[in-house]
């Protein structure tokens, strides 16, 4: 029933862009018009350079320069600026270089300490996760390529590749809608979700070197991102109000993982659905506020190899959700280079994971039972640009506040809660590099009791190619 | 498929009404305060403007906040300045609008930056390491009274097209706003017996003070032009390269920033070179905007003696400013020391 809902809310989303389309057959022939107009404009153009040329020395005519709507004679620079208006019409492309170093006193790392941590320390869908572990000593991000263009008058479209060591991946491959109209807007791909505040931005984007400990645990080092399509809508209210659905095929080998490998059930795609509103009031000034409330459900099947023999023998399938709420406010000061702005910003996170025994080789007799992960988190932060170009930010997280699992045997484990709190000081010598010097302490629970840890950070990301432009 | 069509159908007409619900007029969004001064003269009552950068902000810094996204919504006519200066949050706010009336590229989204004198275009290839140069172009045209000028015709032309029952009405408002204009920048009295026009032609042709006495009415420029006149021909330093538009119409030099690079704050070693530089070339004034620190100006004006003139170059950046009008007649009597 569930996946019947997901498919036909793919189809919607799917479709409306065609409904779209088929509404604004006006448009398009007024684009062909206003080509058409536009190119005739040119070729007058042209003809006035011709003609104004060998005449440049004498004095251009009283007549045309005395109305007022007469537009300044077409300089050489302005020829230069046409070409360069042309060259815009090729992609938007940039590159973000993001390096640090790291370094962390836990005896055997700090990515293994947090991999560790009770009741969100499974490894779940077999697979190891090496990706985005942070090392002690140089760690160098994946090279992000950004590209970026309007399509044409319907669509835009964006891709980013991520390049590292390993080779190349999909970051994100987006087509997104610019012509629907009440305010609606549909997106296809591959793309990060974007409920919560953190989920959709980029490793450059964040205030702190790494990301909050609950997206790291819940979501992994990628947070949401996934193949499927989004239907937003922004309402015509007095106030800032933007709701969406997105379906995705459930890849993420966190929460909604699919292995489908035998005895585990097969599930079609889409396998997850997400809805979310974000709600801002008109504030006066330099004040901005967001808030937002999100949820999410989907299937998640995990493989665990019990006696360590390096093949599984026990299979879970079931439905895993997620929900929460973020707020985020900037005051965004009148001082140049930064001084003087702040950022406060926080975001609560509660999972669970409702899984059946399907098949079980070591104790067949547990087929048929449950076992229910509850988890969650927060983190709240705050960034102040105390000078010029300079920043500094806290940042406080507690993870557990909820962490029970209750086991397919029937019993039922409380596990604690962990804590992180971190400072970053940042130099930003242009809006295209920053330096950033973060040190986080934790003390994380594991199972073998509360294990401290003290990290230290110095990351250096430049940015190159095109001026991006970012969200709020 | 024809469900989910009537579906929409249904959900567009329930919604339709609450989208145009209260717009009477037009509404205009421009990214800076100088753009809505200018098209509230332009529009009179047929519209309502409002700005998204305030005048004390720096148009290139600021957040894709939602209430500038409602804004957006909500337009009919979006003005930017262009020349990559709202670069940083523009498109945010435009997607985020879901505005397709006002993308760039549609007839509700006016650049203006194209019917102006661009000053500044680099003539060879631009890296970044010049600073925070603009490939197209200085950006801060409007402190050009000329392309203010420009900019209120521009403003009506696409006013007319977006509402043709009052573009006679539009095109009546620029010219009386150009008329104001050409009474503040040569003085009312001139512009008595000259046509502004005429006069302008004469202004970029830089033959009018010949043509002026040749008619014998050299001592008749008052205005904005009148005011300056003493001051032509004199070098200045300036905190950031925003004041070339209003130097070149005014016939000042600006002969080195307190800046380094544009976009790169003051460094010592770079002030001892404008100090040397000042003291050599005998530099009396230093021109800044308030929201720029006052330390580098005031060790310049220490060591030099120079005149530091704190003004703003955008509406509502200050009390007295609130049109385009009064700013310039506050950036003149500030500069030239008049109250």
């Amino acid at each position: 029933m569930k996946t019947a809902l997901y498919r036909l809310l793919a189809a919607i989303v799917l479709m409306a862009p065609l409904i779209g389309l088929a509404a604004d057959e006006g448009t398009s022939t007024n684009t062909l018009e206003e080509l058409r107009q536009l190119r005739l404009r040119t070729e007058a153009l042209e003809k006035k350079i011709v003609e104004t040329r060998p005449a440049a020395s004498s004095a251009p005519t009283l007549a045309a320069e005395s109305t007022a709507a007469q537009k300044p004679p077409l300089s050489e620079s302005a020829m230069v600026r046409g070409w360069r208006s042309f060259q815009s019409f090729n992609p938007e492309i940039s590159a973000i270089v993001d390096m640090f170093y790291h370094a962390d006193d836990s005896a055997d790392g700090i990515s293994h300490v947090t991999e560790e941590m009770s009741g969100f320390g499974h490894s779940h869908s077999g697979e190891d996760h090496h990706h985005g572990e942070t090392e002690n000593g140089f760690n160098l991000r994946h090279l992000e390529l950004q590209f970026s263009a309007e399509v044409d008058p319907y669509f835009k479209g964006s891709a980013i590749a991520a390049v590292d060591l390993d080779g190349a991946e999909m970051e994100e491959a987006k087509i997104e809608t610019t012509c629907l109209p009440y305010g609606f807007a549909v997106r296809g791909g591959k793309f990060f979700s974007d409920f919560g505040y953190i989920n959709a931005q980029h490793s450059h984007q964040w205030d702190f070197v790494d990301q909050p400990l609950i997206y790291q645990l819940t979501l992994g080092p990628h947070g949401l991102n996934d193949i499927g399509a989004q239907l937003s809508w922004l309402a015509p209210t007095p106030f800032y109000l933007l709701a969406a659905v997105e379906a995705f095929q459930g890849k993420n080998d966190m929460i909604f993982a699919y292995c489908g490998e035998d005895p585990l059930p097969h599930h079609n795609g889409p396998r997850v659905g997400v809805g979310w509103l974000k709600f801002g009031p008109d504030l006066p000034g330099n004040h901005g506020l967001q808030a937002g409330l999100f949820g999410a459900m989907g299937k998640d099947q995990e493989a665990h190899d019990g006696n360590g023999d390096g093949d599984s023998d026990h299979w879970l399938d079931g439905n895993s959700m997620f929900w929460g709420a973020d707020c985020v406010y900037k005051y965004n000061s009148p001082q140049p280079h930064g001084k003087g702005d702040l950022t406060v910003q926080g975001e609560y996170f509660n999972r669970r994971k409702d899984l059946d025994m399907i098949a079980n080789d070591l104790n067949p007799a547990l087929v048929g039972n449950h076992r229910i992960d509850d988890q969650d988190g927060y983190y709240l932060q705050a960034v102040y640009g105390f000078c010029e170009r300079w920043r500094g930010g806290l940042r406080w997280e507690q993870v557990g506040l909820v962490n029970t699992t209750k086991l397919p045997d029937g019993s039922r484990e409380d596990f604690g809660s962990s804590y992180r709190a971190g400072v970053m000081i940042d130099f930003t010598p242009s809006e295209f590099s920053r330096l950033r010097v973060q040190v986080n302490h934790g003390g994380y629970e594991t199972a073998a009791g509360r294990e401290p840890a003290t990290e230290f950070f110095l990351q250096w990301m430049i940015s190159i190619g095109s001026h991006g432009a970012h969200k709020f | 498929m024809k469900t989910i069509a009537r579906v929409v159908a249904v959900m567009a007409t329930a919604i339709g009404p609450l989208v145009n619900a209260g717009a009477d007029g037009l509404k205009i969004v421009t990214t800076t305060s100088d753009l809505a001064a200018i098209a509230s003269a332009v529009a009179g009552d047929k519209a309502e403007v409002r700005s998204i950068c305030t005048g004390r902000e720096d148009p290139h810094f600021l957040q894709a906040k939602p209430s500038y996204i409602m804004r957006a919504r909500d337009a009919d006519l979006w003005i930017r300045i262009g020349l990559e200066l709202e670069i940083g949050w523009e498109m945010p706010v435009l997607d985020g609008s879901r505005n397709r009336h006002i993308r760039p590229g549609a007839k509700g989204h006016l650049d203006a930056s194209e019917c102006v004198n661009v000053l500044e275009i680099p003539a060879i290839p631009v890296t970044r390491a010049m600073g925070d140069v603009h490939p197209s172009g200085n950006p801060h045209y409007w402190l050009d009274p000329f392309n203010g000028r420009c900019i209120a015709v521009a403003i009506a032309e696409r006013l007319g097209q977006l509402a043709p029952a009052d573009a006679a009405l539009f095109k009546a408002n620029a010219a009386v706003f150009q008329q104001s204009l050409d009474e503040r920048m040569f003085g009312a009295e001139l512009v008595k017996s000259e046509d502004g026009g005429r006069l302008w032609l004469k202004v970029r042709e830089g033959t009018l003070e010949k043509y002026l006495s040749d008619a014998g009415k050299a001592d008749k420029i008052g205005g904005w032009l009148g005011a300056m006149r003493p001051l032509r021909g004199k070098k200045i330093i300036t905190y950031h390269r925003s004041w070339s538009y209003f130097a070149d119409r005014f016939g000042l030099t600006v002969a080195a920033e307190l800046e380094p690079k544009p976009g790169i704050p003051p460094s010592p070693a770079h002030l001892a070179e404008v100090i040397e530089l000042a003291k050599a070339q005998g530099i009396g004034i230093i021109l800044q905007e308030p929201f720029y620190s006052r330390k580098a100006a005031d060790l310049v004006a220490d060591k030099t003696g120079a005149r530091i003139v704190v003004v703003t170059n955008s509406v509502g950046g200050e009390a007295e400013a609130i049109d385009y009008l009064a700013l310039m007649d506050l950036i003149v009597s500030r500069i030239t020391g008049t109250p």
